[in-house]
């Protein structure tokens, strides 16, 4: 027994080994180890512990102790609670996929244009001259449509038949109760939770109109453990440290901790590199790009001012294989040949290389981060490491715990249970509540919560490495504003009742639904 | 008692206000409690010749000489005198280090023209390559603005001016001329400026509120501080009303970023330290703006206003005062303006009406908590000259604000 353990760990070190290899920043700390190594700190008759000391010391011990943690999350990605209906999600989104792709098709060959060429060297010199300020950059995007929007992608879920599925008579699909997915119950979440469920102080508790000192000393307490957390440079502590909500000056390097996307000098080369193909190759998806930002962010009066950066980020993120290649469950993908080009491996290329096709808000996963970061780069890695981890599953049929149907489905049998009056009065007037919430939860309330109230959602995402206080909180809301609710009968009625959500304060109401009276 | 309330303005932002607490318009001429008045009727209710005298259930919405302040020549005359008595004094809030003002160097090098004409030679000559702006010192809404960046310019344009005989008034018109500031805070390479609005109940004793939902007008041009662009207004002013006739100018968010949304993106890319101390630091300059023309504001208890400061702030995060204008504008680009000028007017007549909701001018004017909504008290001498902590909106971080303040009186 002991030894088919030790085995097992010696086969796991070894890939743990392997695929550190394989990580960009490996070089890097491969050369630092090297050189402490040849310091005189480490001795030749100790090798072990005087390297391990030392390692201690200057912080690489620490580093190497992140790179593990980050291994470890990123292999337990797949864990799909219902194995069993796992290939019928996987058929319901390569159709979703194809659908998506035809879509794009017809309207290349409507418009009369190409899904990819090499790029006009007018239009290359255009897009150089105006890389800092793409909002500027003169293309014509009027005749360009969002592929899908939100309330699409939830006509698909809603149509999806089940393995279970049963015809109910008249009533088309009104809820996601046919999917056999068990979700959480309320004493899970609260179990998840506990932190918040115990009412203990958080950050983002003073809303209420005036500072009140003791939230001052409360946010400067956090704030000097907080530095000691940044200063310790553990991950895992970082993790932690966020369960209670983050400082915003502490927000960036918190964040960037946990997911492990500090950036070295390999990043700015690596997103040279995306940029360069963005100058090469004239896409298709770059306008599509431009036009969701231009729907969304640049109207937005929370993020009109970072349009510019959200147009270079996004464009070098659709160029991206290695978003491709670290989604698991790689998306169905469109090889496609350049213009004028003839189809040889050389001119033929993946479409767009990072396999996403944004929807209409797509900008709204990156658009929240530009208040953490100045610099483009540090922006894009982190906004790239937080799609990978969560964002991705929220626009794809999967029946993954954290996507998007079991997220709605959390959402539903929340209401259920905590306000059955609510759901029968929604039952009643026939409007599926999940149709009002859908933007909510798929945009994780980027662009309807305010910037400020938003990033602590975010920071309890990454603190519980979950989205489940997202259909939680969009279950709040409502039973916030019930008696609103419960007054109105038309879907139109329904929406201006929750269009503003700028009096929510996100922390002190998660917790007042998690606490036991 | 009904309250009655009268206004020239024809924004519903005033109207809707006052009528969604019950008072009843009346004309100018009926028994008015309230009058919310452009300044010029302001000007004439109050002069010698109108023989109108109010009682003590009327308010009104200016100061007699609110120009002692609103006016650019004025404003920049007030502070510096008030620097120089406080020089004078030996307070060591007037302290130099490097011949500049330590803690009062809050506006820009500025004279009038033509008045200080050599003065400002002098000055120009020290630094030839620096930028200037000039501005009409009595108008609005970067009317009549320009920048210079040569002597030469500035004497062209003085000759024209004279010569022009279509525009005499011109040849009168007095300007300022300011170091212009080339260095602003840039978000998305852009620059913009701070809309802050403070309500002044009395000058003497002081009694400043300060509102926390500002905004900052952003310019529509990326910054770009070349000659060529010089004269592109779109680059250099902030004004929504030279802003929306830009090509780029987006009526959805008119260019308007809230403050607080500004603090958190300053907060998470600077740090809470220098985010807090920007913000101090521009209450601090508010305070010492209107201690600048407490000395000449004539006094009158049937007056409160509510001033626009227009802050610029530099890549070292210090915070500049502009201009401060008197009647800031109540009209709504946007949704969410709209929403924070109601929110402005409802948090005004809550402040300047007393709890028993009838206006009185023998009130102390000390305004309880739950009043203030979402004005913050700046400073009140009442309570610092008799220590009256209890029961007020003093409590809290801002009684120590204001005694920090003070810390050195
Ligand atoms: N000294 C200065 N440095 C930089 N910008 C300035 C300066 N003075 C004015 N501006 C810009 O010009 C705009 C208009 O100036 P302001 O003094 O407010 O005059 P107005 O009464 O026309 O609004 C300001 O909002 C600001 O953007
Ligand atoms: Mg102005």
């Amino acid at each position: 027994m002991e030894e088919i353990k030790d085995k097992s760990i010696h086969h796991t070190a070894l890939r743990l080994c392997e695929d550190l290899k394989q990580n960009p920043t490996y070089k890097g700390l491969y050369t630092d180890v090297q050189k402490l190594v040849s310091s005189s700190n480490v001795k030749y008759e100790d090798f072990k512990e005087s390297l391990s000391k030392s390692m201690k010391e200057n912080g690489l011990e620490a580093e190497l102790r992140n790179n593990v943690y980050h291994w470890v999350r990123s292999q337990n990605k797949d864990n799909l609670c219902y194995a069993s209906f796992d290939s019928f999600f996987k058929k319901a989104q390569i159709q979703w996929e194809k659908r998506i792709h035809k879509s794009l098709n017809s309207m290349c060959s409507e418009l009369g244009i190409h899904l990819a060429r090499i790029r006009f060297t007018q239009d290359r010199e255009e897009l150089i001259e105006k890389w800092g300020e793409l909002s500027n950059y003169d293309v014509d995007i009027n005749k360009y449509r969002p592929v899908y929007s939100p309330k699409d992608f939830l006509e698909v879920l809603l149509n999806l038949k089940g393995p279970n599925y049963k015809h109910r008579g008249e009533e088309p699909t009104w809820d996601f109760s046919h999917i056999p997915i068990k979700v959480k119950d309320l004493s899970e979440l609260r179990t998840l939770y506990s932190e918040l469920s115990h009412g203990e102080a958080v950050m983002g508790m003073n809303t209420s109109r005036y500072m009140s000192s003791s939230y001052a000393a409360f946010e400067a307490e956090r704030i000097a453990l907080g530095e000691r957390v940044v200063l310790s440079n553990h991950a895992p502590v970082a993790q932690e440290y966020l369960k209670k909500g983050c400082p915003p000056c502490l927000r960036k390097k918190m964040w960037t901790l946990v997911l492990g996307s500090e950036v070295k000098e390999t990043h700015y080369h690596y997103y040279e590199k995306l940029k360069t193909h963005v100058l090469q190759y004239d896409l298709m998806v770059d306008k599509l790009i431009i036009k969701d930002i231009h729907l969304t962010a640049s109207n937005d009066d929370q993020y009109f001012v970072f349009e510019d950066v959200l147009h270079q980020i996004l464009l070098c993120f659709s160029r991206d294989a290695e978003i491709l290649k670290q989604l698991s469950n790689k998306p169905g993908y469109m090889q496609v040949v350049l213009k004028g080009k003839p189809s040889t491996p050389e001119n033929t290329l993946i479409f767009p290389p990072s396999g996403v096709i944004p929807f209409h808000g797509f900008t709204m996963y990156a658009a929240p981060f530009c208040y953490l970061f100045d610099d483009s780069v540090a922006l894009y890695f982190t906004v790239r490491a937080f799609y990978l981890r969560y964002w991705f599953r929220l626009h794809r049929v999967c029946g993954h715990s954290q996507g998007i149907l079991c997220l709605c489905l959390l959402f539903e049998r929340l209401l259920q249970c905590y306000d059955p009056v609510l759901w029968h009065h929604f039952k009643k007037i026939h409007i599926p509540p999940i149709r009002v919430v859908f933007k909510w939860i798929m945009r994780a309330f980027s662009g309807h919560l305010p910037p400020e109230q938003l990033l602590y959602l975010w920071d309890l995402v990454l603190a519980y490495d979950s989205l489940e206080a997202i259909p939680l909180l969009a279950v709040v809301i409502l039973i916030f504003r019930r008696d609103n609710l419960l007054r109105v009968t038309t879907l139109q009625n329904i929406e201006a009742v929750l269009a503003d959500l700028s009096s929510i304060a996100v922390m002190s109401m998660l917790q007042m639904a998690l606490s036991k009276e | 008692m009904r309250v009655t309330f009268c206004t020239d303005l024809d924004k519903n932002v005033v109207v809707a206000n006052c009528e969604k607490r019950g008072w009843i318009q009346v004309g100018p001429e009926d028994d008015w409690n309230i009058y919310w008045a452009g300044t010029l009727t302001c000007r004439s209710l109050f002069s010698v010749d109108s023989g109108y005298r109010m009682n003590d259930n009327q308010i009104i919405n200016h100061f007699p000489n609110h120009y002692e302040i609103s006016r650019k020549d004025l404003l920049v005359k007030n502070i510096k005198r008030y620097r120089r008595d406080l020089e004078k004094e030996g307070n060591v809030l007037a302290e130099r280090g490097d011949s500049k003002y330590l803690h009062l160097d809050f506006i820009p090098v500025t004279f009038v023209l033509p008045a200080d004409y050599n003065m400002f030679v002098e000055e120009y000559r020290k630094a030839p390559q620096s930028t200037w702006i000039m501005k009409p010192c009595g108008r609005s809404q970067g009317s009549g603005i320009f920048l210079i960046n040569k002597l030469s310019k500035l004497k062209r344009w003085s000759r024209e001016a004279n010569k022009n005989p279509l525009q005499p008034q011109l040849a009168k018109e007095s300007y300022v001329i300011s170091r212009y500031i080339d260095n602003p805070l840039l978000i998305g390479g852009k620059k913009f400026d701070l809309r802050l609005y403070v309500l002044v109940t009395s000058f003497r004793p002081l009694k400043a509120y300060q509102f926390r939902l500002g905004f900052c007008r952003f310019c529509t041009v990326k910054y770009d501080s070349s000659v060529a662009e010089l004269d592109n207004m779109y680059v250099h002013l902030t004004n929504v009303s030279v802003q929306k006739h830009g090509e780029e100018y987006n009526a959805l968010h008119g260019g308007k970023l809230s403050v607080q949304n500004l603090r958190l993106h300053l907060e998470s890319t600077r740090g809470k330290e220098v985010t807090e101390r920007l913000f101090d630091q521009i209450s601090w300059l508010i305070i010492h703006s209107l201690k600048a023309v407490q000395p000449v504001i004539a006094t009158d208890r049937h007056c409160f206003e509510c001033y626009g400061y227009d802050i610029i702030i530099d890549n070292k995060l210090k915070p500049w005062l502009i201009e401060v204008n008197a009647s800031p504008s109540l009209t709504s680009t946007t949704a969410n303006d709209r929403i924070l000028k109601h929110k402005l007017l409802d948090n005004i007549f809550n402040i300047v009406v007393p709890p028993s909701g009838y206006p009185d001018v023998r009130w102390n004017k000390i305004v309880s908590t739950e009043a203030l909504g979402d004005f913050e008290l700046l400073i009140d001498e009442d309570i610092l000259n008799h220590g009256n902590h209890d029961d007020t909106a003093s409590l809290d971080r801002h009684s120590n604000r204001s005694a920090n303040f003070y810390r050195w009186k």
